[in-house]
């Protein structure tokens, strides 16, 4: 739903509308649209293409990056280690990050397997935002030069206070990414069973 | 860690070593700054509450600035009118109160010589007097810096309230970029649940002293004892200090019943109605508003407050709990990383 129509049901509804022209709002759409190319970062145009995001009003974007953190990563520059406490959850804003698990305790240069390389606009680190005592599946070292788009426990308690709409439907897209998951575990483990069962049978 | 990420945190803890030692030498700006914070933190949940519907936040900043001044000039200005005048008559009065107490004292040594046949060579109530007048005189030579240190907070502290409402987002947000990612989420983190606790703390404590207050004043009301309301007004403030505060907050009370000469007076009831009050505050709004807020041991809580007393007075006796219930989490959250490790 677009801000134009927010205002135009808000007016239709007989609800308070502004009574004058929100100059951060309008200051906001000039910046996210296609024509403006400021130094400033463009996230609505970044957003606008997460599927996680999709179901979010221009509106609810705006207010949604407010809480956003910018994390400026090096190559090689370890985001979080497996094993740690994990409090928040990354969007990749530019550059793309490495996936490693099983990493030995005892060498701490040890990275662990590679699993996967995630690249801009995609994320990681849900479990981290959602659980009391998270800790980290895997280790998360930046592939190149990255910028992270981060939120933390904190930033969604104060969202889910002051906009508890946007909160509660960011939880929501944060737990559908959770069931797709498990999902995804749930077939992997199938498959294992499968490849298992066959090993055992030919044994 | 490369030579980057290195200079990085060096860079770090100097910001904030520079910041630790800037607040330690000019105490002048850190108290009213310190006192700014407690207020925004204690009127968060409002702000939230008011801001998010049509009432505008520059609206809710200034209806507490209006507020606050007027609370904060009214002791002034009623001081400046009654000040020579009180002053006067306690100094009447103070030979009077000398003689009462002498009395009395005189009467309890009596009944400890009948009673044990020892004989008391003491004279604690012309200390007390003399205490008394000394700490008056010195109080009034401070009267002009009092006034001065007042005028400058009357200007500063609504310069950084104004700050807090409107532009510690920004700043903060620019400050948290300047933390090392590696200790990011972490120092994130516990600074929320600081923050967070220590807002909770004030108001807990805030609500806990006005129900406390307002119980004492209705019991002496009812009792029909002298200076109900200053007398609750002095319970509930004197409460905020934690299990020193109510024997504290009950002094006032018994010295106005021992010196007064009306014999409906009953000490026993106004025993009872400090004894109810904090009974009921104990046993009910301490553990319903505070301890869930800081969940520390009581044997911690009383040490922290004679700690916090040593190091920084009664403001450090106060502030002192939310601090513990941080290095708490502190803790936690180190032993919780360790034992991973392990």
């Amino acid at each position: 739903m677009s801000y134009e129509k927010e205002i135009m049901d808000k007016i239709q509804n007989g609800e308070v509308v502004p009574d004058r022209l929100d100059l951060p709002v309008l200051k906001y759409l000039w910046e996210a649209s296609p024509l403006y190319f400021g130094k400033k970062e463009n996230y609505h145009e970044f957003f606008k293409k997460i599927s996680v995001l999709s179901s979010f009003s221009d509106n609810e974007i705006r207010i949604f990056t407010k809480f956003l953190h910018r994390r400026e990563f090096i190559a090689n520059e370890v985001i979080f280690k497996q094993g740690d406490s994990g409090y928040g959850f990354y969007f990749i804003y530019e550059g793309s990050v490495d996936i490693f698990a099983n990493h030995l305790n005892a060498n701490p240069d040890d990275k662990g397997e590679f699993i996967i390389r995630l690249d801009r606009r995609q994320y990681f680190g849900e479990m981290g935002l959602l659980e009391d005592f998270n800790r980290r599946s895997a280790t998360v070292v930046a592939h190149e030069n990255t910028v992270l788009l981060g939120i933390f426990k904190p930033d969604l308690e104060n969202m889910l206070e002051i906009y508890p709409v946007i909160g509660a439907k960011f939880l929501r897209e944060t737990a559908l990414i959770m069931a797709n998951r498990m999902g995804q575990l749930t077939k992997e483990i199938m498959a294992l069973k499968r490849k298992l069962k066959e090993v055992e049978q030919r044994i | 860690m490369n030579r980057h990420l290195k200079t990085k945190l060096v860079l770090f803890c100097i910001i904030i070593s520079s910041l630790i030692g800037f607040a330690i030498l000019f105490p002048r700006l850190t108290m009213p700054f310190g006192f700014s914070y407690i207020v925004f933190l204690m009127t968060r949940p409002l702000t939230i509450l008011l801001t998010t519907g049509p009432v505008k936040q520059r609206l809710f900043y200034f209806s507490i600035l209006i507020l606050g001044l007027s609370f904060a000039l009214f002791p002034i200005f009623a001081a400046f009118y009654n000040i020579d005048t009180d002053f006067s008559r306690l100094t009447e009065q103070l030979p009077e109160l000398e003689k009462k107490l002498q009395d009395k004292f005189f009467v309890f040594k009596v009944y400890v010589f009948e009673r044990f046949g020892y004989r008391l060579n003491i004279d604690p109530v012309t200390f007390i007097i003399k205490k008394v007048e000394t700490s008056g005189i010195f109080l009034l030579a401070k009267i002009p810096e009092f006034l001065s240190s007042f005028f400058e907070w009357l200007l500063l502290v609504p310069m950084f309230l104004y700050f807090f409402f409107f532009q510690s987002q920004k700043f903060g947000a620019n400050f948290l970029r300047a933390i090392p990612n590696s200790i990011f989420e972490k120092a994130y983190v516990l600074f929320s649940q600081f923050n967070l606790k220590f807002g909770e703390y004030i108001i807990a404590k805030f609500i806990e002293a006005t129900i406390l207050g307002t119980f004492v004043t209705i019991g002496l009301l009812f009792l029909d004892y002298p200076y109900p309301f200053i007398l609750g007004f002095v319970a509930g403030v004197t409460n905020i200090l934690p299990y020193i505060g109510p024997v504290i907050g009950v002094v006032p009370a018994l010295i106005v019943g021992l010196i007064s000469n009306d014999p409906n007076i009953s000490l026993f009831g106004m025993a009872m109605v400090f004894l109810v009050a904090n009974l009921v505050d104990m046993v009910l709004v301490f553990p319903l508003l505070v301890s869930k807020v800081v969940n520390l041991n009581p044997m911690v809580v009383v040490m922290s407050v004679i700690v916090g007393g040593q190091l920084g007075g009664v403001v450090g006796m106060i502030v002192i709990i939310p601090f513990i219930a941080f290095f708490k989490l502190l803790f936690q959250e180190i032993y919780k990383d360790l034992s991973v490790q392990i």
